[in-house]
């Protein structure tokens, strides 16, 4: 349990996608406009990560890895499918991000006419394929703990877009130079939040 | 006075829109607005008029950092004295600890407002007065031994990156004080922090007694020499090393007071911070697994720059909260970061400043979502009335 929970403060503010890896910034720069907006692609960044990690997870350890496959004949004893890994993780993200667009268009037709392009893009939002191969890469041992990491590094992607939205929400107001307005401006902020988000660096837990 | 006054309405009109000199007009009426009082009227629209403007508040602020500043001035020269063995006379040791902040002030002064002003002209608005405060800041919260050029960097950094580019004073979302410390923090760690750079001399080595340590409390605390911690008492006062302002709490409460007083900062965050910390600390005492966690919690208030960080930082009423609420919270945030960061993360001995520059980043969040839920009660109940 004490495991658990270290995973998830971890992944959402220590090891942040955004912060400390730079990773899903194509959507994080571009939707970031209104806390609504943001707040909606954040959930289903949430959602699909949530869902892709444990998936992706199950697929590698039964699949992929070397001798993965050994529950279905002893003689896959020796195969080893882990090239396979980044078009089975895409797969199932896209796969993924077209149940959450169904969803989303039903039940939240404004949500899905004001994210727009950008919700089919989440298939290829790199911090949600980042999540599975690090997942691959720290060698999660278990079904929770993949979750868990899943689940923790979606909350620290959609932390990262709210409160960027709110800052460029109060921007709006501000005398910007302007060559630098609209993406020039988000781009520092995010350097100067990165500054802020080194608070986490190094702690150990 | 008056041939003075009269010189200055003579050459006013060349740097009018449209003289011979009308591309300096912002530095011209920075000057003029410095030394007189402007006599512009407002022609239109309906205005309320009180004695607070930028400028007043500015000075008041700088008034209320005057008791740190001096102290810190007379506290690098005590120190000096104690690495090196002997006893000064209190003038001696002001003198000593004024030549060595001066140049650090005038340095921070001189890059920042001439970046303002080279702003101002090529953009076309007035000089600010916001950089008055953030120019005192930035010495105040560097360690005595730091270079110059370094100073200089830091503050170009600061004032570009962190207030020019979103537009100047009252725009920024980060403390710009801040961001210069964040800045020689991460881009050249070993000229503030260690133990060698809090006392005048002490990285040159010169004629420093055996044994003397410069190692800050909270270095002491984080290396489990808790016995080595000087008193309570030392550390209110303020004679032990650290960043040239913030070592002495009784200087900064008297600050405190003047802006409290005054209604410049607000004192909801102050206290709130204040809360925040001693929540934490007192959470430590409880949970206490390894000697740092069993310091008193009053004891985090005293050391480093917490107060310093609570009464003059957290208060900056651009890049903090802007609603009631949300104070209390963002406060009560920062404090509790500071002391986390200080007694969890090995990588940093203090925590104020990445404390408070991470709530500044969330404060708009906070502002935001204070301000939904007041329009969500509202709603409600002007359902409920609309309803009977």
């Amino acid at each position: 349990m004490e495991n658990l929970i270290n995973i998830f403060i971890r992944s959402i503010f220590v090891d942040n996608m955004v912060f400390a890896y730079f990773l899903g910034m194509c959507s994080y720069l571009a939707v970031s406009k209104t806390v609504k907006t943001s707040t909606g692609l954040g959930i289903a960044v949430i959602f699909v990560m949530g869902i892709t990690v444990p998936v992706n997870f199950l697929l590698n350890k039964y699949v992929l890895l070397p001798g993965a496959l050994s529950w279905l004949d002893p003689s896959f004893a020796t195969l080893d499918l882990s090239f396979l890994s980044f078009i089975m993780f895409i797969a199932v993200i896209a796969s993924m991000v077209q149940l959450v667009e169904m969803i989303v268009e039903k039940y939240s037709p404004s949500l899905y006419s004001s994210l727009g392009i950008f919700l089919p893009l989440i298939a290829v939002n790199c911090a949600i394929l980042g999540g599975s191969l690090f997942m691959q890469e720290r060698e999660y041992s278990t079904l929770g703990e993949a979750t868990t990491f899943g689940l923790g590094s979606g909350i620290g992607w959609f932390l990262a877009i709210i409160s960027i939205a709110a800052i460029r929400e109060k921007l709006k107001y501000s005398d910007i130079p302007r060559p630098l307005r609209g993406l020039g401006i988000a781009f520092i902020l995010t350097g100067l939040m990165g500054i802020a988000f080194m608070t986490f660096m190094g702690i150990k837990l | 006075m008056k041939s003075f006054r009269r010189f200055i309405d003579k050459i006013k009109p060349t740097f009018e829109k449209g003289g011979k000199l009308g591309m300096f007009h912002s530095t011209f009426d920075a000057f003029e607005t410095f030394l007189f009082v402007p006599n512009k009227v407002t022609v239109k629209g309906s205005h309320i008029r009180d004695y607070i403007d930028m400028k007043r508040t500015m000075v008041i602020m700088i008034f209320a950092l005057m008791p740190a500043m001096l102290f810190g001035m007379w506290n690098v020269g005590y120190e000096y004295t104690l690495s090196i063995g002997q006893s000064w006379t209190f003038w001696q040791n002001f003198w000593f600890g004024f030549l060595k902040v001066l140049p650090i002030i005038i340095v921070s002064y001189v890059v920042g407002l001439s970046i303002e002003f080279a702003f101002a002209q090529s953009r076309g608005h007035e000089v600010n007065e916001g950089f008055l405060v953030t120019g005192l800041l930035i010495p105040l919260i560097m360690p005595v031994d730091v270079p110059l050029w370094m100073v200089a960097v830091a503050t170009a950094f600061a004032v570009v990156i962190g207030k020019e580019v979103f537009g100047g004073t009252g725009m920024n979302v980060f403390n710009p004080a801040l961001l210069a410390r964040a800045f020689i923090f991460f881009a050249y760690p070993a000229h503030i922090s260690g133990d060698k750079v809090w006392v005048a001399g002490l990285s040159g080595g010169q004629g420093i007694i055996d044994g003397f340590s410069g190692a800050t409390p909270l270095a002491k605390a984080a290396a489990y020499q808790i016995d080595k911690i000087p008193s309570v008492h030392d550390m209110f006062m303020g004679f032990i090393p650290g960043s040239i302002g913030e070592t002495s709490t009784l200087a900064i409460l008297i600050g405190a007071v003047i802006l409290i007083i005054t209604g410049i900062g607000s004192w909801k965050i102050m206290v709130s911070v204040f809360g925040g910390g001693m929540a934490a600390g007192l959470l430590f005492n409880i949970f206490a697994v390894n000697p740092y966690m069993q310091i008193p919690f009053w004891e985090h208030m005293v050391m480093g720059g917490f107060a310093f960080g609570a009464v003059f930082m957290a208060t900056d009423p651009v890049s903090s909260s802007q609603t009631e609420k949300g104070k209390w919270i963002y406060g009560f945030l920062i404090g509790f970061m500071a002391i986390l960061v200080r007694v969890f993360n090995p990588a940093y001995p203090e925590g104020m400043m990445l404390s408070i520059l991470l709530m500044n980043a969330f404060a708009p969040l906070i502002d935001y979502y204070v301000v939904q839920a007041n329009i969500r009660r509202r709603l409600k109940r002007a359902k409920q009335v609309a309803n009977v």
